[in-house]
């Protein structure tokens, strides 16, 4: 076949004979379809490793293990004198599984395509968007992080005394909560694919590193009120801290709350001893929004920059 | 060039291939300081990671002192945490850096060229340790300086010579663990990536990061005569707290200095057995070249 024979439908040049760069442009459903191919291959590249029961082991052992570490000191100072402190630091340290798994998830995604399969320059060619391939990437760790989550919570019920009632569960405020700290959690993994972007192979620790950053100011594990005034303003900047706190009250309404009580920030500030429902999902639709928008701006940034530098094929070794 | 380098005619490549030990050494040196030299430049030409792997995970350890002030422990109780998030840095080195090193380096094809140069790999391994060291003691120094000072952490040390002794122990059985485990991961192949996971948490836990490991009975009886952390955290807490009421059910610094010296001999030469037999192996085999397994 002679290139005079190929069809020339779809792939020849416009009839004006240009270059049109919408024609590199894929519909919704490419988009799409790169993303759901992505997700498949990140679920397959974490899960087909060994078989399933160990997959577990290995998926539940990290966020449980935190959990008792939280367990335990809490037993070593109160001696189970305060089970209510318990079910609040064994439902953060839960959610907190989740952050860490979702966080890491793009910027895992970027250093093990660059340095360990040296293949992000040719995902990077390819004609489907870049960031949906890296989101798609880290959907299957977001997951792997959703199941270490839920063990946790039920090891927490079942065998660390937790009260929960599953028919006062707010589940509306759960759902909303869900979705809004999910994309906020996928924004700041975005922020960490871009930085991660822009450094060498040990960045492996970098996503870690910041969600510790980011678990002191949430009120995750302890009430904000514990830390100084400048810190608490900063946590409730951070959408985690609001989601955390949104799933904590959906879960066990009325419960201890992170953000408000005696001393906090919030309290000094709005009056009211802990946030209302509303409030905190307006806060947190308000924090995740500023956070998508500037993970974007900061990824496209980065982008610019790998491009321009050569970063996006540079192997490093240490 | 040295002069142990000097060339020398030989009859055969037999003959050239027979080193005198001052060759030998002098090369195995070289070797140490080589493999250290990017961990240790590495520091400087990465600016992103004073920020990354020492401001943040001071944050972190920061998390842990202030959930012990909400639940007004007593003072001490921050200082274990303190030099718990210090130890922590060795502890993720070892990990991160040590025990999956040579699988990576197999990954990017550099394990081919280690076996193939004229060097014990034993040597490649203790360069790791000594540049992974020198990275790991920047963040646990900055770690244990700024909490000291932040939280008012107040130390009482009655033996000196014993808590430097034990760090030191410490370091040498972490690191003799770490070869062992860089010779298991890289037979293990993809699965060691997971494994490393694992080994951060669960061994935070067993190993009593944030509390005295004696409260955990049995198991903490277990992570002291199997793991160096277990083992180092609480012989230096014992030292470095000398006032605290400490909670019984582990032995004394003395006894765990005496663990931590079996320990250090019992790994390093695990170390050597598993890479004598992966080297066996490699060589039977063939894997040294096989990526991404």
């Amino acid at each position: 076949m002679t290139a005079r024979d190929l069809p020339v439908d779809g792939l020849a040049s416009p009839a004006w004979g240009g270059f049109d760069p919408a024609r590199t442009r894929g519909s919704g459903g490419d988009t799409l379809r790169s993303f759901a191919v992505a997700a498949r291959l990140g679920w397959q590249m974490e899960a087909n490793w060994t078989d399933p029961v160990l997959f577990f082991i290995y998926s539940v052992a990290k966020p449980v293990s935190s959990a008792l570490i939280l367990v335990v000191m809490l037993e070593v100072i109160s001696g189970g004198s305060r089970p209510e402190f318990r079910a609040f630091v064994v439902v953060g340290s839960a959610l907190w599984a989740f952050v860490v798994s979702g966080i890491a998830g793009l910027a895992w995604s970027i250093l093990e395509d660059r340095e360990r399969y040296r293949m992000l320059r040719y995902v990077y060619v390819s004609p489907s968007d870049f960031l949906v391939v890296l989101l798609g990437r880290g959907l299957a760790r977001v997951a792997v992080g959703a199941m270490g989550a839920a063990i946790t919570l039920a090891v927490g019920v079942v065998a660390l005394g937790v009260p929960f009632e599953p028919g006062r569960i707010d589940w509306p405020l759960l759902g909303v909560v869900m979705v809004l700290g999910l994309t906020s959690i996928v924004a700041i993994s975005v922020v960490m694919a871009a930085i991660c972007l822009q450094t060498r192979q040990e960045s492996w620790s970098y996503p870690e590193a910041a969600a510790g950053a980011l678990f002191l100011v949430s009120g995750a594990v302890f009430p904000l009120a514990v830390l100084p005034q400048p810190l608490q303003f900063v946590g409730l900047l951070t959408p985690l801290t609001w989601w955390v706190e949104g799933v904590r009250q959906s879960l066990f309404p009325g419960g201890l709350t992170a953000v408000g009580g005696e001393g906090s920030f919030f309290t000094a500030v709005a009056g009211l001893p802990a946030p209302a429902p509303a409030q905190i999902v307006l806060f947190l639709l308000a924090t995740g929004t500023v956070a998508t928008l500037a993970s974007i701006a900061v990824f496209r940034a980065s982008d610019r920059r790998a491009k321009d530098r050569g970063l996006l094929d540079q192997t490093t070794g240490s | 060039m040295s002069a142990a380098f000097n060339y020398r005619p030989t009859a055969s490549p037999q003959e050239a291939a027979a080193w005198t030990r001052r060759q030998i050494l002098a090369t195995d040196l070289r070797a140490v300081g080589g493999r250290a030299y990017p961990r240790v430049t590495g520091m400087f030409r990465e600016k992103s990671w004073v920020f990354f792997e020492i401001l943040l995970p001071f944050l972190a350890t920061s998390a842990f002192v202030f959930v012990y002030r909400a639940l007004q422990a007593p003072p001490e109780y921050v200082g274990f945490v303190v030099l718990g998030g210090a130890m922590t840095a060795f502890w993720l080195n070892v990990i991160w850096m040590m025990a999956q090193q040579l699988w990576w380096e197999k990954s990017q094809g550099n394990l081919e060229l280690y076996f193939a140069a004229p060097m014990n790999i034993m040597a490649v391994l203790f360069g790791m340790a000594v540049g992974g060291f020198v990275m790991s003691s920047t963040r646990a120094v900055a770690v244990l300086a700024i909490a000291t000072t932040l939280y008012g952490v107040s130390f009482a040390i009655d033996q000196w010579f014993l808590l430097i002794a034990v760090f030191f122990l410490t370091l040498a059985a972490l690191y003799g663990l770490g070869m062992v485990l860089a010779g298991l991961f890289l037979m293990w192949g993809r699965e060691a990536w997971h494994l490393t996971q694992l080994m951060i948490e669960p061994v935070y836990f067993v190993s009593g990061l944030n509390f005295p490991v004696g409260r955990l009975g049995i198991v903490g009886s277990l992570a002291i005569s199997l793991l160096p952390l277990a083992v180092g955290l609480d012989a230096m807490r014992q030292l470095a707290f000398a006032d605290a009421a400490y909670p019984l059910g582990t032995p004394s610094p003395e006894i765990e200095a005496l663990i931590l010296v079996g320990m250090t001999v019992f790994f390093l030469l695990a170390a050597r057995l598993t890479l004598r037999l992966l080297e066996r192996l490699a060589r039977k085999e063939g894997r040294l070249s096989v990526r991404w397994q």
